[in-house]
Formats: structure tokens, C-alpha cells, sequence
């Protein structure tokens, strides 16, 4: 890519090309231009840096592992697969590389109450535990049906003293769950923050996302440099939203040796339809306050998706994987529920690593492609989280009961 | 001039005020839309506009939420309402027709080559030949949407803005800068439907928005009856009453059709009586 030094998105406008934008009413306006500022006049201070850090360091656990998957990388006999481990940091996921980000601004904004909307519930856990740490309030939006599949997970946010509230329209699933945080924000603006858990969502909330999750690319960079004396030759992560792809794919961008690879949640098959990757078989469209691939039908309403992972069944996805996309600098693929629930398993039993269902996506790229490769080759999957949040929904998958 | 712009000179000329309605095309169907709005404007609503239902209608309140899903259990779709308006227009030629929704229906409905992503000469074309007179898109402020106001302001049709509570005096010069028709003011910071908290401060907010401009300023969201819309209307140039006729329509399916029709021409009547 000769333009790579080009690189600088989004633009003054919001925008990753002709993604991205600030499409919401009127009276959430202010507080993303409030965010804004706030977020671009603290992120380069001293002060903050060394919050964040310290933050990150002590509270989170980080830095995370690069971990060799050797017994995986010899039974698929090709390249060598290591493991980026965010599924070490406290609450489970790379979700808190963000939250533990915005509870910051928010409190400089002067916002006392905090709410979110969550799929799997792993962000829903990582904002409940950074607004008990901080004293706020604290709600999180959670569709009927995912509370139902995540149950875990709720009553963790609970414990942690946040209030969880079922959403019941639409698909009762995350879409709706972001409906009603917003429905929430534009109600309570003044002195509420809301914290996104995705690269989604109005500018300036994709950067935002972004720039929190990209500590997971630079540790990278780091460990690479010292582990291979040079960089990883792909890197693969899954992608509902698409903040831990972005997180570790940003910093990496302009080195165009390294492929980066996101995995969509493929669902029943690309060619069921019943699926939800929109960057594999979806067009372009608005939601969510966001231009960006969608999936959608002729009258340009949002289809509900299939996953057998809570937190990629999304129908949208972050606007830069939109332009990512279409520039080609990274590829787009999807794994169904069964290549997910089979590496879930292969990984827990070979490794002694359990990943979340999410995770489990981007290990069967890996899976797929691994043996392709020659024995000198690297690949990096973003281990994104854990997997115990999963359990009772596989046993359900597998007819058992817990 | 365009109609609307028509519409607000007429009713200064007689010293009143505009009474908008919204209620969802499609809700519970499109036959029971034509005759729920023709029985809206013979009763005395000046504008008429019309919900395009979205699956996810992030600005509405629970009210308003389930008459989209109403409406989208038919697959309601912008061609049907565009036919509907047509028809509307035929019988009503003076009354203005504005289609409120979300961005995503208008650019995504129309092409059906997917390719556009925005509104184009074909979409004003179809807009302008089904009789619409405006546009209310929810989530399209105006820093997406110059050249849409331009284009859309090339046919006639008018791109009506939403300001709120928390519009800031250098958007709210923006806003009038980059709208027509008229202004409608959000009454409170919240969803369709919800409570008003303070009329003082309402009364202070469109009275410096009436000053810096022409267009004519109604208010919306969160007006329920009489008393609220003659309250609002001795300030305002009109007021929008949507959530309060859409409850009734709700209960469309407990109640025989005619009595639903019959009491929405009342509550009709009666606010139009209010605001004069």
C-alpha cells in the first residue's frame, strides 16, 4: 500500500472514508462533541497517560501474555500459532482495555452515572467493575434473549453492584440492547456517560474504542520484536463490533508484511443467510449513529442475526472494518457455529485454554489456514476472552443441562 | 413557495395556529392509515406527518416503538407509504405530507441497486411525484446532510430539523442556516412521548429561536391534551401531538374500527380548538 504513511482516519469529520459519521438526534449532538473535546484535549497529557497505564497495569493485569500453543501448532502441523492471551485480564476479555479508558473521561466530564449496553456480557462485567471501582452508577442494557444465554455473566454484573436491564423489542438481542442505551442516554444526557463496547456507534466513539484497545497491538509489537526478532505473519481476530480486531490490527496497519484477518460470525453458513457477518454478505447502510455494512432487507430494515456467540450477533459492524475492507489492507472471512464450537473444544483440550465462543471464530481461521503454512510462519490469533461464560450454552448446544 | 410554507402564511393570515399530527404508516395497515389520516385532516390537523416505520427507532418512546413493530408485521415498506401519500394528496390537495423516519429507510428502500447511500435526484423524484412536501429524518443532523438540504430544497421539498434542549446557539444558526418548512423544537430531553419538566424555560428557548428566524418554530414530543397544546401553542407557531393519537390507535385491535375513528376526530377537534 504506497499510501500507508496516509493512513490517518478518522478525518475531522468522523469519517473512515465515506464510513463512520455522526448519525443520531439532535440531542445527543452535544455530548459527542462534549466527548470529543474532552477526549482529544486529555489523551496526549502526562496525567492521563499515566492513569491509563497505571490502570492497566495494576487493575487489568496487562501486559498479556504472548503464549505458544505448541501441542495446537504440532497437530495442525503448519505454521506456528501463539496466542495473544486478553482472556487473562481481570473480568475476562479485552473489553476492560476500553472501559477502564472511558469511566476516566466520564469522570472528567463530571458524569455520575454510567450505562452500557452488552451482548455476551463481557462488557456489561467490564463497565460494572470500573463504575463500583469509581462509585457510579451504574445500568446495563441486555437483551431478554442474551440474559437468558449469559446468565453467568449477569449475575456478575449484579454482584458488582450494576443494575441489569432486560430489553424486550426488537430481536431482544444486542442491536435493542444499543437501542435502549440510547434511548436511556438521550433521556439522562446531562449526567450520564454512556460507555460503548464496541468500535461502533457515532464518532467520536469508534477512535475512542480504537485507541483504548490498540495497547493490545503495541504489547504485540513489543513481544514480536523480542520473542521472533521480527513481526508476526497474521494476524487473525474475530469481529461482531470489531474492538479487540481493532485493537490489535490498528498498530500494525501500515506494516504491510503483517496480514491481518477478521473473522465474522458465520452463523448456520454465509448461504443460509443465517448468519451475522455483514462484511461478508451484507450492504452499506446507517444504524446505530454509523455508515457501515449492514445486514438488512430491500426496505432497508435490520435483519436479526444468527450466532451461536451472544456477542457477535450484531448486524452492524465498526465503520474503519468497513473501509478496512473495501481498501483491502485486511481480510474478511467467517467461521459457522459448528468450525467455532469444534476449536472451542480442540483449544480447551489441547491447550488447556478455554476461549470464549467469540474467540472461538477467529481459532477456526486459524485451524483452517495453519496447515497451509509453512513450519517458519507465525500467526497471532487475539485470544479475546474466556470462556467460561460459554459453558452452559454449549452443554445447551450439546443437549445437557448443568 | 412551497406548501407548507403556504400552509403557515394562510393560517397567520387568520391569526391561528398549525396543529401536526404523526401517526406510523402501516399501523395497524395501510387502508386503516388512508382512513385514520383523512378522518385526521377532516377534523383539523394542518400537516400531516407520517411515521416510516424502522426496525430500530431509536428516538421513539415504548408508545410509538410498537406501532413500528406494527407496522414492519406487513413488511410496511417507503413505496407502499409513498402510495399512500399519493392518495392522501389526491383527496387532501392543500394539506401538507411529511414523511418522519430514520436515514437508513430513505437511501436503502428506494435503490435497488444498493449503490447510492444517499438521496439522489431519482428518490426527490419519487418524493415530490407521491405528493411529499417534507422530510423529518430523526438521526440525520446537519453536518451529514448539506447537500441533501440542497438537493431535497431543488424540488420543493422541505428538510425539516429537530432543535433540543441541548442545541447550543452556534447549532441552533447552523440548523435555521440548513432547514425549511419549519423548526421543529424537541420539548424535552428525551424520547417520544415522555414528560415535559419545565415551560419556562421552553417558553425562554423558542422565543430566542423565533427571534433569530423566520421559519416558523412548533414543538414537539411529550403533548398529550388540551391543556398542554394551547399552553405550548401561545408561544410556538404550532404543536406536534403523535404519541397520544398512536396510543389510541393501539388500541384499535380491542375496539371496533369506528369508535377508534370516531375518538381520534374528537381529540382531534378538540386540540385544534385549543390552539386557535
Amino acid at each position: 500500500m504506497k499510501d500507508k504513511d496516509k493512513y490517518n482516519f478518522p478525518d475531522a469529520d468522523g469519517r473512515y472514508g465515506d464510513f463512520g459519521g455522526k448519525y443520531v438526534s439532535e440531542t445527543l449532538m452535544s455530548a459527542l462533541e462534549q466527548l470529543e473535546t474532552t477526549y482529544e484535549s486529555l489523551k496526549d497529557t502526562e496525567q492521563f497517560k499515566n492513569e491509563i497505564t497505571d490502570d492497566l497495569n495494576n487493575f487489568v493485569g496487562r501486559p498479556s501474555p504472548l503464549y505458544f500453543a505448541k501441542r495446537w501448532t504440532e497437530k495442525l502441523s503448519g505454521a506456528k500459532i501463539y496466542l495473544k492471551r486478553e482472556d487473562l485480564n481481570h473480568t475476562g476479555a479485552h473489553k476492560i482495555n476500553n472501559t477502564v479508558g472511558q469511566v476516566l473521561l466520564a469522570k472528567h466530564m463530571g458524569k455520575k452515572r454510567i450505562i452500557a449496553e452488552t451482548g455476551a456480557g463481557q462488557h456489561g462485567v467490564a463497565t460494572a467493575a470500573v463504575a463500583a471501582r469509581h462509585g457510579l452508577e451504574c445500568i446495563i442494557f441486555m437483551g431478554e434473549e442474551d440474559i437468558e444465554r449469559q446468565s453467568p455473566n449477569v449475575y456478575r454484573m449484579k454482584l458488582l453492584g450494576a443494575e441489569v436491564c432486560s430489553v424486550t423489542s426488537g430481536t431482544k438481542t444486542l442491536k435493542d440492547a444499543m437501542n435502549e442505551a440510547m434511548r436511556d442516554w438521550v433521556s439522562n444526557v446531562d449526567d450520564t456517560h454512556y460507555i460503548i463496547g464496541s468500535v461502533a456507534g457515532p464518532h467520536p466513539y469508534p477512535k475512542i474504542v480504537r485507541d483504548f484497545n490498540s495497547i493490545v497491538g503495541i504489547e504485540l509489537k513489543e513481544q514480536s520484536r523480542e520473542l521472533f526478532g521480527r513481526f508476526p505473519d497474521k494476524i487473525i481476530a474475530c469481529v461482531g463490533g470489531g474492538s479487540n480486531a481493532m485493537g490489535i490490527f490498528y498498530p500494525f496497519l501500515k506494516d504491510n508484511s503483517v496480514d491481518l484477518i477478521g473473522v465474522e460470525a458465520g452463523g448456520s453458513g454465509i448461504d443460509t443467510g443465517k448468519h451475522a457477518a455483514p462484511l461478508s454478505d451484507g450492504s452499506i447502510g446507517v444504524l446505530h449513529g454509523m455508515k457501515t455494512y449492514l445486514m438488512q432487507d430491500n426496505s432497508g430494515q435490520i435483519l436479526s442475526t444468527q450466532s451461536v456467540s451472544a456477542g457477535l450477533d450484531y448486524p452492524g459492524v465498526g465503520p474503519e472494518h468497513s473501509y478496512l475492507k473495501d481498501s483491502g489492507r485486511v481480510e474478511y472471512d467467517s467461521a459457522t457455529d459448528e468450525e467455532a464450537l469444534d476449536s472451542f473444544h480442540e483449544l480447551t483440550k489441547t491447550e488447556g485454554i478455554m476461549p470464549a465462543l467469540e474467540t472461538a471464530h477467529a481459532l477456526a481461521h486459524a485451524k483452517k489456514i495453519a496447515p497451509n503454512m509453512e513450519k517458519d510462519e507465525i500467526i497471532v490469533v487475539n485470544l479475546s476472552g474466556r470462556g467460561d461464560k460459554d459453558m452452559a450454552n454449549v452443554a445447551k448446544v450439546e443437549g445437557l443441562t448443568l | 413557495m412551497s406548501l407548507i410554507k403556504s400552509t403557515f402564511k394562510n393560517l397567520e393570515s387568520i391569526n391561528s395556529k398549525a396543529l401536526v399530527t404523526y401517526t406510523v404508516a402501516g399501523d395497524p395497515n395501510l387502508d386503516f392509515s388512508e382512513r385514520i389520516i383523512s378522518e385526521i385532516i377532516s377534523s383539523g390537523a394542518d400537516i400531516i406527518e407520517i411515521g416510516v416505520p424502522f426496525s430500530d427507532p431509536m428516538s421513539e418512546g415504548p408508545v410509538i416503538q410498537m406501532a413500528h413493530e406494527r407496522s414492519l408485521i406487513n413488511k410496511t415498506s417507503l413505496p407502499d407509504i409513498l402510495s399512500l401519500s399519493k392518495k392522501l394528496k389526491q383527496k387532501f390537495k392543500s394539506t401538507p405530507i411529511v414523511l418522519m423516519g430514520y436515514f437508513n429507510t430513505f437511501i436503502n428502500s428506494l435503490d435497488s441497486t444498493r449503490s447510492i447511500h444517499d438521496i439522489n435526484d431519482d428518490i426527490c423524484n419519487e418524493l415530490k411525484k407521491n405528493g411529499v412536501d417534507g422530510l423529518i429524518i430523526v438521526d440525520l443532523p446537519y453536518e451529514e446532510s448539506e447537500a441533501i438540504f440542497k438537493k431535497l430544497s431543488n424540488y420543493e421539498i422541505d428538510l425539516i430539523r429537530l432543535i433540543s434542549p441541548t442545541t447550543n446557539d452556534y447549532r441552533i444558526n447552523e440548523i435555521i442556516s440548513n432547514s425549511s418548512g419549519f423548526l421543529y423544537y424537541v420539548s424535552l430531553k428525551g424520547i417520544t412521548g415522555a414528560e415535559i419538566d419545565s415551560y419556562d424555560e421552553l417558553k425562554k428557548r423558542v422565543k430566542e429561536i423565533k427571534e433569530s428566524s423566520s421559519i416558523p418554530v412548533v414543538i414537539g414530543f411529550g403533548i398529550k391534551d388540551r391543556e398542554t397544546a394551547s399552553k405550548m401553542s401561545s408561544f410556538a407557531d404550532g404543536v406536534v401531538v403523535g404519541s397520544a393519537i398512536v396510543d389510541m390507535i393501539s388500541n384499535s385491535e380491542k375496539q371496533e374500527n369506528k369508535l377508534v375513528l370516531n375518538k381520534i376526530s374528537k381529540f382531534v377537534g378538540d386540540i385544534k380548538s385549543s390552539i386557535q
